[in-house]
């Protein structure tokens, strides 16, 4: 087998906010002999403005997102929600017919990080780069919009150097929603609060998503609350990684 | 807490629901039971998730021929003795309804459970015309003692405790009693028991009607759906045109389903076929039948985005695993039908103008899609109606004006890449240790209760040149 | 008002905007009824004993209680031993007619009161008025059984003349008898019984009724607390007769 080409999508909050999971990345595929490209000039799905409804909007980012993306083999997402937006919403957007059939080619081949790992690269064995237990959250779109909750607790429960356990309504939403956060912040935060109350009944030293927008609400809510448990990207817990 | 101000912002709103010490114990309690529920119901039912999509794909079927099995339904029930009417806005079906019980020269009317004679806000119609509404569901009845509304479409008093029920039945029935279920329960089977031998009117909804058989089909389990079609002279239903399925056979798939949606039972206890008037030979029965068919807004989605929610059948699972239904609670809602089903059900009698607000009362978590017995789209629908509510200009200017600049940055990476470096510059004064522990303005609503990662001190684009370099050849 | 042809006309004009989400086609229906449940009740004779374990077990979780006796002499034993131990006298039943025995002297001998209702319908309005004030006296209704449903333990009763709708709804303490001819295993098997009793216009010569009742009257109303009997009957139970009871 050839090495396989990937193109990373690192998204605007992998981008500005966790661009050690970014990094990460990229070494571990290096590390499992993937070659490693990133179409400069990218910015960010435009799931933030699809959600809220401005469509037009959308578009035009999602457009911009298919031509620079055009000549990818796999596209790898960290996070699930953007994998989703553009496997699932891009190719409806899309007008223009040329740039419709790219979009559908696109969707066939972008993958969020887990998916990517298990089902294409067949990998699911790793050392881990931290101790102790961890748990996972299943952020929403990547459980019941892409249908994947095996890929990350696959590669979870054989993660060697760390305990796995489950968390308890590891599938209910963590409160963040995109612009939801802070039109009704205070539902918002409740939500959080009961999310964050099982993740620490846990005893969980890291609490692991394949999500930047799960982890900048959940994370945002440990550190405020002084919790002990770390909120951290599947990619930083993977050997060969370690931004 | 009563039924919502509207005058007063949604969040607010939300914001006094999730004080409610109470509501929110009760919320948690009941959601989470029927989320269990449900789950073991299925668990047990394998076959379930097929049924799921047959259900789905008679509703979508129905709605294509949707003049052919009304026009069925109409004349069946007419052929068995019933007569059907029609109303297009929820004062055309107060009126026929009112008019029925005048000619009938009724005092009083005993209501089972019916979400559609809320919809129309019936009750205040019928006191008004000097026939005493009474409900006949529990739930119903002590929040219509409390004169509330409903806060969940299958539960409607889930926000009430026992003891706040026995201070209810001691001021309004007179009746000093234990706060003990069996004892309230008892107490308002013998006042209601009164009611249904005395009452001329019966009024029901319909949880589906059979187009081939012209059968209305009532599901309780209390038996009150019972009562109200077999002791009254006259019985009503009245009913959204959307709940109409072709046949009988059609009807076993729903019900094989519908009971384990809402309370994890394989069925209700009741499920009652209503072919007609009472008929010779029959000792009981009603001696007139009327269906009232309602449009309200309905018939304007068959073509339109919301078509989907049509297919709904009041479960209420939808808001049993809705984030934000957990946490609120039906009333702050404000509208006759809660949760996330219920912001659909509300733009589509009100209009899009009506849930600007609630459209985004949802983190698009996609929970209430997955429980959703006929797997009806709601948050497509939802980011549908945000659509319509920015495009219709009805969302705040300020708003659209962020939208739209942001909508600018991120197709301009030059831009984009700059407003990344000032955001790192501008923040200084607030980060510590990575992270910004409070902001101004309405960045503030992040803050409040969440850290906010720093920008980078090096963006991913930023580190790429080094990062391409580290490659292997 | 809006007219049926007004109504319709909405309807159509709006229809003809969308061919809908998907293509869809409703349930397929039984192509020959009658065959079909002669299909099902020939299957039924043969494995009705796992049938009737199953409606037992389900009706059992549902709140029901089950009696099974060997023949329909045994049956006034059955109620008056569900009576005496409720305090309960005052008995309404189907007629013997539709309930395939006459047990009104049985049970009368047994310290019982059946009280007595019509075989069909009562013209006189005072006359209905008295019956129906009779019937929300008793503590005990007697039915007979169309359809036992082994899947969710329910048991499906059409109303008619001699069938009162009362006799298994006022009643603190329903009592159905039935039989194994009246077994069937699922829904999809009563929805062909239900497509049978509809084409034959069968529906139309019984009552306007056709009554599906899963164990006894329940809520969860107040603080989710399962309380039964809230306008329905407390308890149910049902007499399995094994000799069939118009055999
Ligand atoms: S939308 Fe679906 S889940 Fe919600 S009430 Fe309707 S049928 Fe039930």
């Amino acid at each position: 087998m050839t090495a396989p080409r990937v193109a990373l999508m690192v998204t605007c909050l992998g981008d500005v906010f966790f661009p050690e999971v970014g990094v990460s990345i990229v070494r571990l595929l290096r590390r499992l002999g993937a070659t490693v490209e990133f179409p400069p000039g990218q910015t960010c799905c435009g799931l933030p403005l699809f959600n809220s409804g401005y469509h037009t909007e959308a578009r035009a980012v999602a457009a911009r997102t298919v031509a620079l993306f055009r000549d990818a083999d796999n596209v790898v997402v960290p996070s699930g929600s953007c994998a989703w937006m553009v496997k699932h919403e891009y190719p409806g957007l899309m007008q223009d017919p040329a740039l419709k059939k790219d979009a559908l080619r696109l969707a066939g081949r972008t993958y969020e990080l887990s998916q990517f790992l298990v089902k294409v690269l067949g990998r699911r064995g790793f050392r881990a780069t931290v101790g102790g237990r961890v748990t996972y959250h299943d952020s929403c779109h990547l459980l019941r919009g892409l249908h994947e909750a095996e890929s990350p607790r696959e590669i979870l429960r054989n993660l060697e150097g760390v305990e796995f356990v489950e968390l308890p309504g590891a599938d209910e939403c963590c409160g963040f929603g995109g612009s939801f956060a802070v039109r009704l912040p205070e539902v918002s935060s409740q939500i959080l609060a009961k999310k964050l109350e099982n993740v620490e009944a846990t005893g969980a030293a890291c609490l692991v998503a394949c999500d930047a927008g799960c982890l900048m609400q959940m994370g945002g809510g440990l550190r405020r609350r002084r919790s002990r448990v770390r909120a951290v990207h599947l990619a930083e817990l993977l050997d060969g990684g370690g931004a | 807490m009563s039924q919502a101000d509207l005058s007063v912002p949604f969040r607010q709103r939300a914001g006094s629901a999730m004080k409610d010490a109470f509501l929110q114990e009760a919320l948690t309690i009941a959601t989470t039971k029927f989320i269990g529920l449900r789950r073991e119901a299925f668990g047990d039912f394998p076959e379930g998730e097929k049924l799921r999509d047959v259900a789905r794909e008679i509703k979508e079927a129905t709605l294509q021929h949707l003049d052919r099995y009304l026009e069925q339904l109409i004349d069946n029930v007419e052929r068995l003795g019933g007569k059907v009417h029609f109303a297009s806005t929820a004062a055309e079906a107060r009126g026929v309804i009112l008019e029925i019980g005048r000619r009938a020269g009724a005092r009083m009317a005993v209501k089972s459970k019916s979400m559609a004679t809320e919809e129309i806000h019936l009750n205040e119609a019928l006191e008004q015309a000097g026939i005493t509404p009474v409900e006949t569901d529990l739930g119903e009845y002590i929040i219509q003692l409390a004169h509330e509304r409903p806060s969940h479409i299958i539960a409607p008093a889930i926000h009430k405790t026992k003891g706040q029920v026995a201070d209810l039945f001691a001021k309004e029935l007179r009746r000093t009693v234990a706060a003990d279920p069996e004892v309230l329960t008892k107490i308002a089977r013998g006042e209601l028991r009164e009611k249904f031998l005395q009452a001329d009117l019966g009024i029901t909804g319909a949880n589906f009607a059979i187009a081939d058989t012209g059968t209305i089909v009532l599901v309780t389990n209390e038996g009150n759906g019972r009562m109200v079609t077999s002791l009254p002279r006259v019985h009503v239903a009245v009913m959204g045109v959307e709940k109409v399925v072709p046949s009988m056979t059609d009807l076993m798939v729903f019900l094989a389903i519908l009971a384990k949606s809402a309370t994890g039972q394989k069925l209700s206890v009741y499920t009652t076929f209503v072919q007609g008037p009472r008929r010779a030979g029959e000792l009981e029965g009603p001696e007139e039948l009327h269906l009232v068919l309602l449009d309200n807004g309905r018939i304007n989605q068959l073509a339109g985005p919301l078509r989907e929610a049509l297919y709904c059948l009041r479960c209420g699972a939808c808001l049993n695993v809705c984030p934000v239904y957990r946490q609120i609670g039906g009333h702050a809602y404000g509208h006759t039908y809660p949760g996330p089903i219920g912001i659909l059900l509300t733009a589509m009698l009100s209009g899009p103008a009506s849930v600007k607000e609630l459209a985004h009362a949802s983190s698009l978590c996609g929970a209430c899609a997955e429980a959703c017995p006929v797997r009806i789209d709601i948050p497509r629908m939802l980011i549908e109606l945000r659509r319509e509510v920015d495009e219709t200009k009805i969302a705040p200017r300020t708003e659209r004006a962020v939208f739209k600049a942001f909508g600018r940055l991120l197709t301009r990476p030059v831009l984009y890449r700059l407003a990344a470096r000032i955001a790192r510059l501008l923040q200084r004064p607030f980060v510590r240790d990575g992270a910004i522990r409070s902001l101004p303005l309405f960045f503030g609503d992040w803050t409040r209760t969440r850290d906010l990662p720093a920008v980078a001190p090096r963006t991913f684009h930023e580190r790429w040149k080094e990062l391409a370099r580290e490659a292997p050849p | 008002m809006t007219t049926r042809e007004e109504f319709m006309a909405r309807i159509r004009a709006e229809m003809g905007k969308t061919r809908g989400l998907f293509p869809a086609t409703p349930a397929t229906r039984p192509e020959y009824p009658r065959e079909e449940a002669e299909a099902i009740r020939a299957q039924l004779a043969e494995r009705w004993p796992e049938a009737l374990e199953r409606f037992r077990r389900e009706f059992e979780k549902v709140g029901g209680v089950f009696h099974r006796v060997p023949t329909l002499t045994e049956v006034p034993q059955v109620v008056t031993g569900i009576a005496r131990a409720r305090e309960a006298r005052r008995l309404v039943s189907w007629h013997p007619s539709q309930l395939g025995a006459d047990l009104g002297q049985a049970l009368a001998a047994r310290g019982l009161t059946p009280l007595p209702m019509p075989p069909g319908e009562a013209t006189n309005p005072t006359e209905r008025a008295r019956l129906r004030q009779l019937a929300a006296s008793a503590e005990l209704g007697l039915t007979g059984v169309d359809l036992a449903i082994a899947e969710t333990g329910t048991l499906v009763l059409r109303s008619g003349a001699g069938r009162p709708r009362s006799t298994s709804l006022l009643p603190a303490y329903h009592i159905a008898v039935f039989d194994r001819t009246a077994l069937v295993e699922s829904l999809a098997q009563v929805g062909v019984f239900l497509e049978l009793w509809h084409a034959d216009g069968a529906t139309e010569d019984r009552g306007a009724v056709i009554s599906f009742i899963t164990g006894p009257s329940r809520t969860a109303d107040i603080e989710l607390t399962l309380t039964r009997g809230v306008h329905g009957p407390k308890e149910v139970h049902v007499i399995f007769v094994e000799r069939e009871i118009r055999g």
